[in-house]
């Protein structure tokens, strides 16, 4: 089938650029693909809210202020020109959401209320209650629905098409017969989403963000940027790495080590528990490194203290989380600590777009979590991801409807229709014997061992050696369900296969940034170092099959460099 | 203050009965499956499935995207109840038999996944189940949004937490009878677009749209959805309070 736009993945930054690109021309035809239904993308997940300096709760605030915190909080690796973009378009994204129907929780002046919020120097989260990302989704969704968008859901990317230099389409695998089908197309958007479920178990994503669309990406010539770049969030529940959010510490829970002392006193003796988050993951690693950590069978860990603020108030105020707690660690916070250890959260990495979404393939774009245009930079701002995914998906959407006029008749010829049968049909060989829930659970555990929050040069070194190996044995890998209709495991198989290209970007790109970055710290080199790094990483797949990496500048503005401090 | 644990401490031996059946592969009959697997604290039935999946049985089919109850893809009848699996401890089944089978009234893809995504797409487009307001793309949104009461705001996202995972229209004996019965969800979506004032549609309109018996007349009271709506919106009071505005409409 031949559309004007093809756009793979519904979460918020699809969906958006589906309805901007309708809006603007109701003639176009509109394809979107996505592995879930949309409503079940992982954005619902996001909870805390949208950043946007509406200076609704403080009349003081400004865009320019906004600008600034985020430009600080990407230790200066953002780009500038991107960052204003982002924080100029804020005020009116959230407008239009509203205006479209999403259900913003209110000030007593009826205007929108706003939150305090990680690294933001005045209250601008906006926010529907604690479910912001299921509430925009469903609003986004609501109106992809009133226009009519097509959607195909459970159909999973397989390859992005190209010919020289210019966007072909892409093709797709029909996950309930797992046929093979083609989206020709002039324009292809981007938006799969985020890569930190590599760390698996010590993840707090869903088990979808796999990195898809970098994968592709990288194999159809795509660079990838700045995929070091992992977010850990202290507190994640030990066996599932499911999030404890920071309301726990709030109210008053300590964390303690296995002599039973509140270790934060130690690295942040006044904030204590409430430090940032990067300070208080860092801190919780080093408990553990240093022996004073807990064992289990299922890792080391630290516990969050609770018991001491009694029944009432953790019925009261924080009943979400002993709910989580009692189901996924069968533990009762009123009766005992909870088990935890920092979680990979956030990917600021991801495929290599400027500030109006475009790759270096003429009519191919990228958006979203899985994209890095970059406004994050080195480690990103609560409440600024989900603002990332609809200013960009918006920007997208018009663009693409630019393009959608000018250009001539795509074409996916069948050779490339028969390579990814193929791959496919490869998948299923007889010979193959590797259990891929087994490279799966160790690739998660050398990541997290060494290519985690804290790294060394010894540590990276094994890391991507630990990659590489996992790749070969990747090859031989087993489809164990031979079933064409509906096969998880043929794509649980396939996602193994872009977590495992992308850990190879993350590892390589950590042992050779000699430098500490916002998320990124070395103990080796515990130091910003802006004359030599100052610089964007860049990932491409060589004809081989391996990663090589370079860089290039980061573009800055009016902000110089200066140094971190909170 | 008075609260229950409900932290298991046991790890006995568990017994699964799973429907399995493949509607699209011919030939395919419908059987009961048996595995067994010991418990682990805190064990959930999705844990459990997915540990049969990897260990067991690569072929079962079930659906799951968030493991935390967000998503709203993994419900299924549990010892006969819709639930979702994610959020159901293994250790509340005392006896340790579990059976789980899909929900029925959705289109089955194969053993415990079914086709709710579509149902919900087809239910909203039925209630057209977006903002309808004629002046709406007029509307200058570089300028401060509208003022709306902090309760109103509160009172529509009520609504707007269902997740769409179909138990309660699995838990009605209405619609297991009737598929054209539009079903608790939809009923709350649009008890969510009449409270909106940004939403411009008449009563009459909205008559029009469930004022039958495939829409809140259809509904015999029997409770299902209340009962087992995991997001515990308010189903019985927004159904009533819906007849009677429809009641009230059709005079
Ligand atoms: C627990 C949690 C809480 C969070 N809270 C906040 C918050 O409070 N504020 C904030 O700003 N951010 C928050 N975030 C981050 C934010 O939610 C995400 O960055 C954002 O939602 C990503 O949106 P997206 O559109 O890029 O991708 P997603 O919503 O992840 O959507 C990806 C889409 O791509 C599709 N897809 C992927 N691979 C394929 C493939 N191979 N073939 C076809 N389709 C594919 C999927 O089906 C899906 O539709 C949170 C994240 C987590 C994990
Ligand atoms: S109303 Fe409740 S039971 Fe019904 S689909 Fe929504 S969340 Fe599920
Ligand atoms: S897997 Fe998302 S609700 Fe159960």
């Amino acid at each position: 089938m031949t559309y004007d736009i093809v756009i793979v993945g519904a979460g918020g930054g699809g969906m958006y650029a589906a309805l901007e690109a309708i809006r603007r021309n109701p003639a176009l035809k509109i394809a979107v693909i996505s592995k879930v239904y949309p409503t079940r993308s992982h954005t619902s997940a996001a909870q805390g809210g949208v950043n946007a300096a509406l200076a609704n709760k403080h009349k003081d605030d400004t865009i320019d202020l906004h600008i600034f915190d985020t430009i600080k909080g990407s230790d200066y690796l953002g780009d500038q020109d991107s960052i204003t973009y982002l924080c100029e378009q804020a005020p009116i994204l959230i407008r239009e959401l509203e205006n479209l129907g999403a259900p913003f929780s209110r000030l007593e002046d009826g205007s929108i209320a706003q939150r305090p919020f990680g690294g933001a120097s005045r209250h601008r989260c906006c926010y529907c209650a604690d479910k912001t990302g299921h509430t925009v989704l469903q609003t986004l969704f609501e109106q992809c629905m009133r226009y009519g968008i097509q959607f195909f859901n459970e159909y999973y990317l397989l390859s992005i098409e190209e010919n020289d230099g210019k966007c072909q389409g892409v093709i797709a695998l029909n996950l309930r017969d797992s046929k093979i089908h083609k989206f020709e197309a002039n324009s292809v958007i981007l938006a799969t989403g985020g890569y930190a479920k590599m760390y698996w178990h010590k993840s707090s994503n869903a088990a979808g963000l796999t990195g898809d669309g970098g994968a592709a990406a990288l194999r159809a010539g795509i660079p990838l940027k700045d995929m070091e770049f992992v977010q850990f969030h202290p507190t994640g529940l030990r066996k599932s790495g499911l999030l404890v959010t920071e309301g726990a510490r709030g109210e008053g829970g300590y964390l303690i080590n296995n002599k039973g002392e509140r270790f934060m006193s130690k690295y942040a003796p006044e904030k204590m528990e409430l430090g940032p988050r990067d300070l208080v993951s860092r801190s919780i690693e080093i408990e553990i490194r240093e022996g004073l950590g807990f064992e289990s069978t299922a890792g080391q860990f630290i516990k969050l203290d609770l018991t001491h603020l009694g029944a009432e108030l953790i019925m009261q105020r924080l009943p979400q989380i002993r709910e989580l707690c009692i189901y996924f660690e069968g533990v009762d916070p009123i009766l005992e600590p909870i088990p935890v250890r920092p979680t990979a959260h956030y990917s600021m990495g991801g495929i290599d777009v400027n500030t109006s979404c475009e790759t270096n393939i003429e009519g191919i774009y990228a958006v979203g979590e899985g994209a890095c245009v970059s406004v994050h930079g080195a480690n990103r701002l609560g409440g600024n991801s989900l603002l990332d995914i609809l200013v960009f998906g918006k920007r997208a959407g018009m663009e693409v409807v630019e393009r959608a006029s000018k250009s001539g008749q795509p074409k996916i010829s069948d050779s490339q229709v028969e390579d990814q049968q193929k791959y496919i049909d490869g998948l299923f060989g007889k010979t193959h014997h590797e259990r891929y829930d087994v490279i799966r659970e160790e690739l998660g555990t050398t990541l997290g061992e060494n290519a985690g929050i804290y790294r060394t040069k010894d540590a990276l070194t094994k890391g991507v050696a630990d990659v590489y190996e996992l790749r070969e044995r990747f090859k031989k890998v087993k489809v164990a369900d031979h079933s064409r209709l509906f096969n998880t495991n043929l794509m649980q198989v396939m996602e193994l296969g872009s977590m495992l290209d992308l850990a190879l970007c993350v590892a390589k790109g950590a042992l050779a940034r000699e430098e500490s970055r916002g998320s990124h710290s070395r103990i080796d080199f515990p130091t910003r170092d802006d004359k030599n790094w100052h610089k964007h990483s860049i990932f491409k797949m060589t004809a081989e099959g391996d990663i090589a990496v370079s860089d290039k500048p980061v573009t800055m503005g009016k902000h110089e460099l200066q140094e971190r401090t909170y | 203050m008075k609260y229950e644990t409900q932290v298991p401490q046991s790890f006995r031996e568990i017994t699964f009965k799973i429907m399995r059946y493949n509607p699209h592969l011919p030939g395919d009959q419908a059987r009961i499956q048996e595995y067994k697997l010991t418990e682990a604290l805190g064990m959930t039935v999705f844990i459990a499935l997915n540990m049969i999946r990897e260990n067991q049985d690569p072929t079962l089919q079930f659906d799951f995207v968030c493991r935390a109850g967000i998503c709203g893809s993994c419900a299924m009848m549990i010892n006969g109840e819709p639930k979702l699996a994610c959020r159901t401890l293994t250790a509340t089944y005392e006896n340790g038999v579990i059976t789980l089978m899909p929900m029925p009234t959705f289109e089955l893809i194969a053993d415990l996944s079914v086709n709710t995504g579509a149902a919900m797409r087809r239910m909203s487009e039925r209630i057209e189940g977006w903002i309808h307001d004629p002046h709406q793309d007029e509307r200058d949104i570089a300028k401060l949004e509208e003022p709306m009461d902090p309760a109103l705001a509160e009172h529509i996202y009520e609504f707007e937490r269902c997740i769409e995972c179909g138990a309660c229209m699995a838990a009605c004996a209405t619609r297991r009878l009737r598929k054209e019965f539009l079903g608790a969800a939809g009923f709350m979506r649009i008890a969510r677009f009449e409270a909106d004032p940004r939403d411009k549609r008449s009563p009459e309109e909205y008559y029009d749209l469930v004022g039958d018996e495939e829409g809140v007349f259809g509904c015999m009271t029997l409770l299902g959805c209340e009962d087992f709506c995991p997001k515990e919106l308010p189903h019985q009071e927004q159904i009533a309070r819906l007849r009677r505005k429809m009641v009230a409409t059709a005079r």
